[in-house]
């Protein structure tokens, strides 16, 4: 499992890192997937197989999918790939790669003062679903509420 | 007024016509003329064709509701053109009534030194195409048309072929070469330019797509290409393209003696075999004064019924592949090949028998011809009704074609469509019982029709009609009468075998007859039939000699994809298709 | 939580034996389809036909690998193998009869659905890639298609769920021992049905591909064995619904003892098999647009219902 769990963060590092170099929109959108997915294979390792499916599901299976489909809509060409290719300047990259060095020092730094165990625990479907519909039911049924009115909206959108 | 010699007498209402046309308009009207096929030729003047037509379709006492034809003749060979006004090009306008058993021919002379004629596309808009191929066979430029360019050849092409100086074989023109420069200047026309189709690049909301439909494509039925104008899948704009399939069949009438061009009829439209000699035959028949024997008509109505089946299944088997459908195309085949199989044993061959003479047909009726036939009449109608559950009973299929491409009669009369098209309008007429030729007066028959003038109903008059020759078929076979399979008139080619070689005389007679074919007096003759697609036509010109001086062929075919766009803007691609398949069109019929 | 994986032997086993099985499907299909349409099918190559596959597999191996110089090589080349892979992947949790499986897992419905979601790219990204009108075209409506089916799918199986209490599809199997989900889930059996069709996107829902309309949809400028893996990966679709609809509505292996587990699964899945080869052949294809409508507006509230009603009836049941 420690062997799974590394080398899916290894892939995980790597393809979100093609996704910000990639130039070509469709190349950055799958490496994204394949991000995702490494993600989902780390939860899995982690214990929680219904968080790992939920997240192929629903974020690499329907969210990325509408990406795709969006991208497909906007006809992008050559010219948006040589204008991506122009932002990839140095210069550009010093501000956003300073912040993010910063964080990723508070980071270690927390790692390293506190004791972390990476222990995995099981969490099994039947384990959430008693969290959701237990203590957290509120929360659920104001989420759903949300999407309710998310889809009201989109169906009115769509009359028009 | 001069008025040719030999003619038929008008129909007494439209001789009153021609009376009152003539007293009317004074001015416009040059000449009356009149010919064997009983419709009256009015030469007009440039300024009164328009005014004249404007009476004819709307305030004449018979009216005159669809250009049927329009075309031209190059007179400038022409000898016989006795009591015609001096021309060297004349523009002939075919108008057809609906009310009446009337066709008028209107014609307008034009001389080479200006060869131009007012258009006529704001009277009758199907005009458009027919204008267009006037202008790109014989040069003729039309004034005031929207959009006068090549339609059946290639933009880059030099020449008019229907002009009398056009070379009509390969061999009379310098051998092709293809320069570097001239590839060049044909790709370059090739390119796709939407300006040039009359079409936007983007609207207020969003950026067009342009999809090249064809000219190989699936469901295009043979060589045909839509230009699509798209937003999304919505069709904002449909440019059918035709001419790929142009073989210059007219052209051709014009170097074939009238005997050996019976062959080239046949792949007009391919699916109609025999059916398309008819018009042809009929045409030189009438101008030669043949009467043929009955016989020979009833032999002819059945041929033509079963080729009218054989065409009807296969645009029913392809309606329900078009949408979607697998398995009715192979059922509809495997009955259109026991069609074939009774075709054969009958003229020996199968899709182009090629087997109507002048004056007859080839040989007689085969020994027990009439089994074959009759267990076929008795097999068909249950097959029928299982692909009336099959196809026109399925929900996803009417959901797919009901309320899709529909059009009314009115429309359908402004853009020539005639045939089942015309009659899913609710216009019931056919012109096996409006007009009847070839002895259609002596059968039991119903005319289908149907009201919503959509593809599924396109369909469902094309499933009845099935029905219907079948029966007509059944009444062939029940009462084929017996005689000569041959007209005895001497023009009739080949001659009767009886009449041959018995002396020297004769047999030159025979000798002549074979190899020149008859010669037809001076005439000229249009004659239609219902065809299996819609009203098809003949219009010979002869100038006294063993061949045609002018062959027009107007198909049904040609005038339905003119309305291609009219019917199918707004609707989603998948509709076009099925409006395609509803239209039943077949692409050597459009070009010939 | 169980996660149990088979032996590399038995995982080898049947991943050959579910290729095979994808590969003389087309055979079957084309015979079947001749058996119904008054004609013979392909009946030439060894006998009945039958080395008509590995015919084609040999013309279709030795074909050129092209890939267009328009188009975007490294999605181009991407997308049929990910249609393969998913697929097979999904095989991976069936339960085939009493120790014969790849994976035991008790999240073997989700994983199911999840592949099933993957699956769509490989459709998109191969019509985006080909830069053609048509492939486009095709998968924009694959997309829309495949999403939306994706929905009704899952939420169709979850009244079995339901009444199984797991997402596990092998004790699915077993807690059908006293009765079929067929009879209480048949409802929702016709929209997995459906929606199976339309994820497969075989006719009558083969919109993606209408060759009447878009010529080849997105696979227009495919060819060779990029082209062989989206025609394998069709066929391994109608397998791999068959065999999930055997297992969640029709009792998998189960059946009576004269004959093994195995030929009961095989039997029952061959029948469905046989369906989807006839609907193909009786069905004309509905428009796109009256496809999704028909999904949201029909098969949406029908399954939610079905879900409630099966929900209720389970909570009444353990109330008693």
């Amino acid at each position: 499992m420690t062997l799974l769990f590394y080398s899916a963060g290894a892939i995980a590092l790597i393809a979100t890192l093609s996704v910000i170099l990639s130039s070509n929109v469709v190349h950055a959108l799958v490496y994204l997937i394949i991000s995702l997915l490494s993600v989902a294979v780390i939860f899995f390792a982690l214990g929680a197989p219904f968080a790992a499916m939920l997240e192929a599901i629903v974020y690499a299976g329907a969210i990325m999918v509408l990406f795709l489909f969006v991208m497909m809509m906007l006809n992008l060409g050559q010219a948006t790939e040589d204008e991506e290719r122009a932002w990839m300047q140095p210069s550009l990259w010093i501000g956003p790669g300073l912040l993010s060095g910063i964080l990723l020092l508070l980071f270690v730094s927390t790692l390293l003062t506190h004791d972390v165990t990476l222990a995995p625990v099981e969490v099994s479907v039947r384990d959430i679903s008693l969290l959701l519909f237990g203590p957290w039911l509120l929360a659920v049924e104001l989420a759903s509420m949300l999407l309710l009115a998310g889809l009201i909206a989109a169906y009115h959108l769509a009359k028009k | 007024m001069a008025v040719a010699e030999d003619t038929t007498e008008l129909d007494p209402s439209l001789a009153n016509l021609v009376e009152e046309l003539s007293l009317r308009f004074e001015q416009e009207i040059v000449a009356v003329q009149g010919y064997r096929d009983g419709i009256p030729v009015l030469w007009v003047t440039a300024t009164g064709l328009k005014t004249l037509m404007h009476y004819l379709r709307s305030s004449a006492s018979i009216r005159f509701q669809m250009l049927f034809d329009l075309s031209a003749i190059d007179e400038r060979a022409r000898v016989h053109r006795e009591g015609q006004p001096a021309s060297d090009f004349t523009v002939c306008y075919h108008l057809m009534s609906f009310t009446h058993p009337c066709d008028i021919r209107l014609k307008l002379a034009l001389s080479v030194s200006a060869l131009s004629a007012p258009t006529v596309t704001d009277v009758w808009p199907n005009a458009n195409w027919y204008e267009r191929e006037c202008w790109d066979m014989f040069g003729i430029v039309f004034e005031g048309h929207p959009n006068l360019s090549r339609i059946m050849l290639p933009p880059t092409w030099e020449g008019h072929p229907l002009r009398k100086e056009h070379p009509a074989r390969a061999t009379e023109m310098e051998p092709y070469s293809l320069s570097q420069e001239r590839q060049q200047h044909e790709q370059e026309a090739l390119r796709f330019n939407p300006e040039q189709w009359g079409m936007t690049r983007e609207s207020k909301n969003s950026e067009f797509m342009f999809l090249n439909l064809g000219p190989n494509h699936p469901s295009v039925h043979g060589v045909f290409r839509i230009a699509l104008q798209l937003d999304g899948e919505i069709l904002v704009d449909a440019v059918p393209d035709i001419g790929y399939h142009h073989r210059g069949a007219e052209k051709m009438g014009e170097r074939q003696s009238w005997h050996t061009y019976i062959p080239y009829t046949d792949r007009i439209d391919y699916l109609g075999g025999v059916m398309n000699n008819l018009p042809y035959v009929m045409a030189v028949e009438k101008m030669a004064g043949i009467e043929v024997p009955e016989r020979v008509k009833v032999i002819r109505v059945m041929l033509c019924e079963m080729f009218r089946i054989a065409s009807h299944l296969l645009f029913y088997g392809t309606f329900a592949q078009d949408v979607g459908q697998l398995s009715p195309v192979f059922y509809m085949f495997v009955d259109r090949e026991r069609v074939f199989n009774i075709i054969e044993s009958i003229c020996g061959a199968r899709m182009h028998p090629g087997w109507f003479r002048i004056g007859g047909v080839a040989q007689d009726l085969p020994v027990g011809w009439d089994k074959a036939i009759r267990e076929w009449l008795d097999f068909m109608p249950a097959r029928l009704r299982d692909y009336d559950t099959m196809v026109m009973n399925n929900g996803i299929l009417k959901r797919r074609t009901q309320g899709v491409g529909a059009y009314s009669t009115k429309d359908a009369l402004d853009w020539g469509i005639t045939g089942a098209g015309l009659r899913a309008t609710g216009l019931e007429y056919d012109y096996r019982k409006a007009r009847p030729y070839s002895g259609y007066e002596n059968f039991d028959f119903e005319v289908p029709v149907a009201a919503n003038g959509d593809c599924y109903d396109r369909c469902a008059i094309r499933v009845e009609e099935i029905r219907q020759s079948l029966r007509i078929i059944r009444q062939c076979v029940d009462n084929m009468p017996q005689g000569p399979y041959k007209s005895a008139h001497p023009a009739t080619t080949p001659p009767l075998k009886e009449k041959t070689r018995l002396d020297i005389e004769t047999l030159i007679n025979h000798f002549l007859s074979v190899s020149w074919g008859p010669v037809v007096p001076p005439q000229e003759v249009t004659t239609i039939i219902e065809a299996t697609k819609g009203l098809n036509s003949y219009y010979l010109v002869s100038d006294g000699g063993t061949g045609s001086y002018r062959t027009r062929i107007r198909t049904p075919s040609f005038a339905h994809l003119q309305m291609i766009p009219e019917i199918s803007r707004g609707f989603m691609v998948p509709d076009l298709i099925a409006i395609i398949a509803s239209i039943d069109f077949v692409m050597a019929d459009v070009d010939r | 939580m169980k996660f149990e994986v088979g032996s590399a032997l038995s995982i080898a086993a049947i991943l050959f034996t579910v290729i095979v099985v994808a590969a003389m499907l087309i055979w079957v299909e084309r015979r079947l389809l001749g058996l119904w349409q008054e004609r013979l099918g392909p009946n030439r190559v060894g006998p009945f036909g039958l080395l008509q596959v590995v015919a084609d597999m040999i013309k279709i191996f030795t074909k050129e690998d092209w890939v267009p110089p328009f188009a975007d090589r490294f999605s181009f080349l991407l997308a049929p193998p990910i249609i393969m892979v998913v697929i097979l992947l999904s095989f991976s949790v069936i339960p085939f009869a009493p120790g014969v499986g790849v994976i035991d897992s008790d999240i073997g419905v989700l994983f199911v659905l999840a592949m099933a979601s993957l699956g769509a790219y490989s459709v998109m990204l191969g019509g985006l890639s080909s830069n053609n009108k048509y492939a486009l075209l095709g998968s924009l409506r694959a997309a829309a298609q495949m999403v939306s089916y994706e929905v009704f799918m899952g939420i169709s199986l979850l009244g079995v769920v339901a009444l199984a209490g797991t997402f596990n599809l092998r004790e699915i199997v077993l807690s059908q021992a006293d009765g079929w989900y067929i009879l209480p889930q048949c409802v929702g059996f016709l929209i997995f049905v459906i929606a199976g069709v339309a994820e497969s996107h075989r006719l009558p829902f083969d919109i993606p591909e209408a060759e009447q309309e878009i010529v080849a949809g997105y696979h227009t400028e495919y060819s060779g064995m990029k082209f062989g893996m989206f025609f394998v990966g069709e066929y391994l679709g109608v397998v791999l619904v068959s065999s999930l609809i055997v297992v969640l509505f029709f009792g998998g292996w189960l059946g009576p003892a004269f004959l093994p587990p195995i030929v009961w699964f095989v039997l029952k899945a061959s029948v469905f098999v046989a369906f989807f080869v006839l609907l193909r052949a009786a069905i004309p294809r509905p428009r796109y647009d009256q496809l999704m409508n028909y999904g949201w507006l029909f098969l949406l509230p029908l399954s939610l219902l079905n879900l409630l009603l099966t929900g209720a009836f389970v909570l009444w049941q353990e109330g008693m």
